[in-house]
């Protein structure tokens, strides 16, 4: 009977999760411009009209480069980091990395405005780059979470016999250190572009008059008859992201085979 | 037990110094690991730290690697000081505990790692390579992936990988701690074998004391962050210089004794259910200052005499307490008259003579050159 309640809520549960992301290829199919049921026909012009629309193109293009901007910013502030936390002991290191991760739990709208604030007091034009200071803010502590748990399971000896062997400390970072942390590096770079990718506050508060994808799509929905082809672009975004996460995945299970290591559990 | 043929190596006393320990100290913060270590360990030779776990091995280990700074005191390899010498640069190298195979190479590139930095071509290394590997006993597993191999197998991964460099010194910590009982005897073969064969010095770290008897040329025995005794195994066995050294090397016997008069190199005693006695002035390697202390003996240089046999040497009666059957040994506890705690006593099993049974009166044997006196 237990199991039976367990099973219940499991199945309200995975609806409640996915019923809203299961209804946006339908609508983008759907040939309305209302959404609503019943259904009124197969169509694809909705994707289609995503291709004249020029702001659209520019908001995607500016996601992007932040995105991939700030993944790589932070993690490689998270490599630092984490391998500063894992491997040396330094005094106020339990707070200093305490401040680190704050932006974990600071509320968002918090960090845009302070950093809006910070940012007009010493008079910087906003930008793209202002966005990407601020996504790599907020994406960091999740790359030093990620990468802090792929350098505490590298036995140090390892890099130590490297050294032993001859290679100087950078070369045993980059023969021995570099590829065993790589898959927290790809689930570190792939957390933060996502994070980055449909982050709406601070992109709201730090773009100035460059509009990224999230932006653009809210200030999209005031317009009726735009909703299908943003349900469209859902569509697509959707697919795109359980593309790269197969494909991070992937990558996460060929690493762990390649060094024998046991599977401590990935995204999927 | 374990057998190697012997090529009558130079004596050890006769041997260029390889690595010295000047006074070493370290500490960790507060705590003191090494306090004072002084030592020094020949070219060629088969070296062993051994001790409990925590004693400060592996960290005297590593300073020779150059992995541990040290607070004060000096190291020397080959006659150079290693205070501003980096351990990429050091002439040693490692085989560590936990092995540490690169688990995403391959054996090859993880035997061949160290000569990524030396010249030559790709052929002639990967020639080193095979030989090393051969040297092993791993000839044709180049191609393997290193994480898909056994105990035994990293372990000669890690010795090839060590041993390709021709480094002066090999420091191994534990090497063999990791493997079964049957794999652990057959490594220590190998490893002496390897030894004679590469003519390095080898330093291995083991908490294992019958590991050190069987291995070394000399053995250091450390007590917390210090040597307590350094000498060949028969040495340290027969003549420990403390009682803690005694006890943690094989099984010792300990009896109350009084040091009567000392002269001439000969020392006058009174051993509890023993009586009075006297021995070389050799049998006491410790430093003693007369007056109460106690004797200390191997349970293979007692002997239970059956009904009607003589002996030549001194005999004490007793009384069996405890019998344990090995096979090939019977091990006795046996009270002797007067005495407050029983000593033990093997006996090899002989055909025709049966184990006797506990609560048996009988007579031991015993010489006064096999006792050693402690202070
Ligand atoms: N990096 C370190 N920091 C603090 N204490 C250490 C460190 N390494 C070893 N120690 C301490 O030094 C002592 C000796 O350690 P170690 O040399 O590893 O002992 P052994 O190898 O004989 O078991 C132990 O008490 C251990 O806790
Ligand atoms: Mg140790």
């Amino acid at each position: 009977m237990k199991g039976q309640g367990l099973r219940l809520y499991a199945i309200l549960y995975l609806i409640f999760l996915y019923a809203p992301i299961v209804l946006l290829p339908i609508f983008a199919f759907n040939d309305a411009t209302i959404i609503s049921f019943p259904l009124r026909g197969f169509t694809t012009k909705w994707f289609a009209a995503l291709a004249d629309l020029p702001t659209l193109h520019l908001a995607l293009k500016n996601s992007l480069i932040i995105a991939v901007s700030s993944s790589v910013l932070a993690t490689t502030l998270g490599i630092f980091a984490a391998r500063a936390s894992t491997r040396y002991e330094f005094p106020g290191k339990g707070g200093l990395m305490g401040l680190i991760m704050l932006p974990l739990v600071l509320p968002e709208v918090i960090v845009a405005m302070s950093l809006l604030m910070v940012l007009l007091g010493i008079g910087i034009d906003l930008a793209i780059w202002t966005v990407i200071l601020g996504h790599t803010l907020i994406c960091t502590p999740f790359a030093i979470a990620i990468l802090s748990a792929a350098f505490q399971s590298l036995d140090k000896s390892l890099e130590e016999a490297a050294y032993d062997l001859g290679e100087s400390k950078l070369s045993t970072f980059r023969l021995i250190t570099l590829p065993l942390v790589m898959p927290g590096i790809i689930s570190s770079l792939l957390i933060s572009f996502t994070i980055s990718l449909d982050e709406f506050i601070i992109a709201f508060f730090l773009a100035g008059s460059e509009p990224t994808l999230p932006v653009y799509i809210y200030s999209q929905l005031r317009f009726p008859k735009q909703i299908p082809a943003i349900m469209a672009l859902g569509t697509i975004l959707v697919a795109l992201s359980v593309l790269l996460l197969t494909i991070a995945e992937y990558f996460r299970r060929r690493g762990l085979k390649k060094t024998g290591a046991k599977d401590t559990g990935g995204f999927l | 037990m374990n057998t190697v043929p012997h090529a009558a190596p130079a004596p050890i006393a006769s041997r260029p110094t390889m690595i010295e320990f000047r006074d070493v100290h370290k500490y960790y913060g507060d705590y003191h690991a090494l306090r004072g270590i002084n030592a020094t360990i020949k070219a060629g030779e088969f070296f062993s730290l051994l001790g409990p776990s925590g004693c400060g091995k592996t960290t005297l280990l590593r300073t020779i690697a150059g992995f541990e700074d040290i607070s004060s005191g000096a190291v020397l390899i080959d006659g150079k000081h290693m205070a501003d010498v980096p351990a990429n640069v050091r002439p040693t190298n490692m085989v560590f505990q936990s092995y540490a195979i690169f688990p995403h190479l391959t054996v090859e590139q993880n035997v061949g790692f160290g000569l990524r930095r030396e010249g030559g071509t790709s052929a002639e290394k990967a020639r080193r390579v095979e030989e090393a590997l051969e040297m092993v006993g791993l000839k044709g597993y180049g191609k393997r992936a290193a994480h898909a191999l056994s105990g035994g197998q990293r372990q000669r991964v890690a010795l090839a990988r060590a041993l390709i460099l021709k480094p002066k010194v090999l420091l191994l910590d534990e090497p063999l701690s990791a493997l079964d009982k049957k794999m652990r005897e057959q490594m220590q073969v190998e490893l002496i074998r390897l030894q004679r064969q590469v003519g390095i010095t080898f330093i291995l770290v083991t908490h294992d004391q019958e590991e050190a008897l069987v291995m070394s040329d000399r053995i250091a025995v450390m007590f917390e962050g210090q040597i307590a005794q350094l000498a060949d195994p028969e040495t340290l066995y027969r003549r420990p210089n403390s009682r803690q050294v005694a006890n943690f090397i094989g099984v010792m016997n300990f009896l109350p004794a009084r040091v009567l008069t000392e002269a001439a190199g000969r020392i006058a005693i009174d051993v509890q259910g023993l009586g009075q006695t006297e021995i070389d002035a050799t049998q006491a390697p410790g430093a003693i200052t007369g007056g109460e202390t106690s004797v200390g003996f191997r349970p293979e240089t007692l002997t239970m005499l059956y009904e009607g046999q003589t002996t030549t040497e001194r005999e004490t009666p007793g009384t069996i307490e405890e019998v344990v059957y090995y096979g090939d040994m019977t091990y006795y506890d046996v009270r002797l008259d007067g005495v407050d705690s029983p000593v033990r006593i093997s006996m090899r099993n002989v055909f025709g003579r049966p184990v006797l049974d506990i609560g048996t009166r009988t007579r031991v044997a015993w010489s006064a050159g096999a006792l050693v006196l402690f202070r």
